[in-house]
């Protein structure tokens, strides 16, 4: 029953503070699970240590949020998104027989989903910014390092890439964000979306010039200087 | 060695990633020193690249974890529950239990309910009327037996009165009795039902208070466990600065 092993567990903390042998033995395994690998999370899991899972899934969900985020556009289905992935994930846990990365594996299930919400959408993602940011706070949160006007030219610009990213066709947008932003290679990339490593270089390319356009239009200082040298 | 062809846009995106084998890249390298456009190519997608960077999702607040559900256990794999961190499932179990009572509270006295003990039980009353004030006996008057017999007269003389004229009508109440029964049956009946029917709603809704206290505490107490990981790791590494801290101070100058 894993909400009554949770309360043992705290039980068990305050009722051996005064023995520091179980407090270590206890700090060990907490230890253990945060040091250990994927493939040996995914092992413990798979014999049924639920908080084995758990570590995977705070490690992991915050990519495939912002995967989820950056391919649909939209905060609260990115968060179900996200969900949903770590519970089919789980399920599927048994199947899963390590001939993968888990990582690769598990953005697998998270493409397949957003793919899934952008047909049953049918619907370009669109460009969600969020209501009733206090810029002034924000500045405050950044500390001295960054300047309101520093702040204020970021949030435009990064309104503008995302305004960018919406005309992209999935696959481009997929490729570019799984590239940029999680650092796979083109063959990751490929596997990922099942095609020839040439089409992924394709994808990328012509994303970029796409973007690159879109970025022109909006006046962007590099490259009119670019134009102007 | 082939030389690099301004066409070969597949070359170009793998230099621009470093995704190319040392040949490659001089070969790209030596190409982009004599030809200015797609030197300039390179230069505008990696601004591109440069400014992609600034586009980061919102500080979304996660906290997913799977939560077995007790009442499945014997079923593999499919009681399980996962629950995002929502703004209301940030405020603790005890917040939310006190902003409830509040809530009661507050509506409670709006509606003034009072609760009164006295010789006759518990009294509830609500609303803003004025609780009525118990009369108190009048002061007894001396014995007039005279005037007792008159009052008990007259009573009896109304009652009299009164039961002729009750059966007078007693035919046409006759025929109407049927009628009323039915009546009473149906409306009995339709009481049965409301109250079955608000006793049903009421277990639905204590169950479903229930289930929900159950998982938001089941939230909760993941979330302290992850506050426990997370403290435990920072023990660990002050633990380990101390340490080696310790090992350095007792390393001899040289």
């Amino acid at each position: 029953m894993y909400a009554t092993l949770r309360h043992a567990d705290y039980e068990s903390r305050s009722a051996v503070l005064d023995n520091s042998e179980n407090v270590r033995e206890t700090d060990r395994s907490v230890f253990q699970r945060m040091v250990a690998t994927d493939e040996e999370l995914v092992a413990r899991s798979r014999d049924g240590d639920v908080d084995s899972f758990n570590q995977l899934v705070l490690r992991w969900e915050r990519p495939i949020y912002a995967l989820a985020y950056r391919v649909i556009g939209r905060d609260e289905d990115a968060r179900d998104v996200a969900q949903e992935t770590f519970l089919r994930a789980f399920r599927a846990l048994p199947g899963f027989k390590g001939q993968a990365k888990f990582s690769s594996w598990i953005y697998r299930i998270a493409l397949n989903l957003c793919r899934d919400w952008i047909r049953r959408k049918k619907r370009q993602p669109v460009v969600e910014m969020p209501e009733g940011v206090d810029i002034v706070e924000l500045a405050a949160e950044q500390g001295a390092t960054e300047s309101i006007e520093d702040l204020v030219a970021r949030q435009e610009m990064s309104r503008i890439v995302a305004e960018g990213m919406t005309l992209l066709p999935e696959e481009q947008r997929t490729a570019i964000v799984l590239k940029e932003y999680h650092g796979l290679t083109f063959q990751e990339i490929a596997d990922l979306q099942g095609c020839p490593l040439s089409t992924v270089k394709t994808r990328l390319y012509q994303g970029l010039t796409v973007l690159r356009r879109h970025l022109e239009s909006r006046g962007m200082t590099s490259y009119q200087s670019e134009k102007e040298s | 060695m082939s030389s690099f062809n301004c066409d070969d846009k597949q070359t170009l995106i793998a230099y621009l990633y470093d995704e190319v084998d040392t040949g490659t890249r001089e070969r790209v390298d030596a190409h982009l020193a004599a030809c200015p456009r797609c030197a300039a190519e390179v230069r505008a997608l990696g601004d591109v690249r440069l400014e992609l960077s600034q586009w980061a999702p919102p500080d979304a607040e996660l906290g997913f974890a799977v939560v077995r559900n007790s009442t499945r256990e014997s079923e593999q794999r499919t009681a399980d529950v996962l629950r995002p961190a929502r703004w209301w499932q940030t405020v603790p179990a005890w917040a939310q239990a006190a902003a409830a009572i509040l809530v009661l509270a507050a509506g409670a006295a709006i509606a003034n309910i009072q609760v009164r003990s006295g010789p006759d039980g518990f009294t509830v009353s609500t609303g803003w009327m004025p609780v009525p004030v118990p009369v108190a006996p009048a002061p007894s008057e001396p014995f007039d037996g005279a005037a007792i017999e008159r009052r008990v007269e007259g009573l009896e003389q109304q009652l009299r009165s009164e039961i002729k004229s009750a059966r007078e009508p007693e035919a046409v109440r006759a025929a109407a009795a049927p009628a009323d029964e039915a009546t009473i049956r149906r409306v009995r009946q339709l009481l049965e039902a409301s109250e079955q029917r608000q006793k049903q709603e009421l277990a639905f809704r204590l169950t479903q208070f229930a289930s929900e206290m159950d998982v938001l505490r089941r939230a909760d107490a993941h979330r302290m466990t992850r506050g426990l990981v997370q403290f435990d790791e920072q023990m660990f590494r002050q633990q380990q600065l101390l340490n080696n801290i310790v090992r350095i101070s007792g390393t001899p100058q040289q």
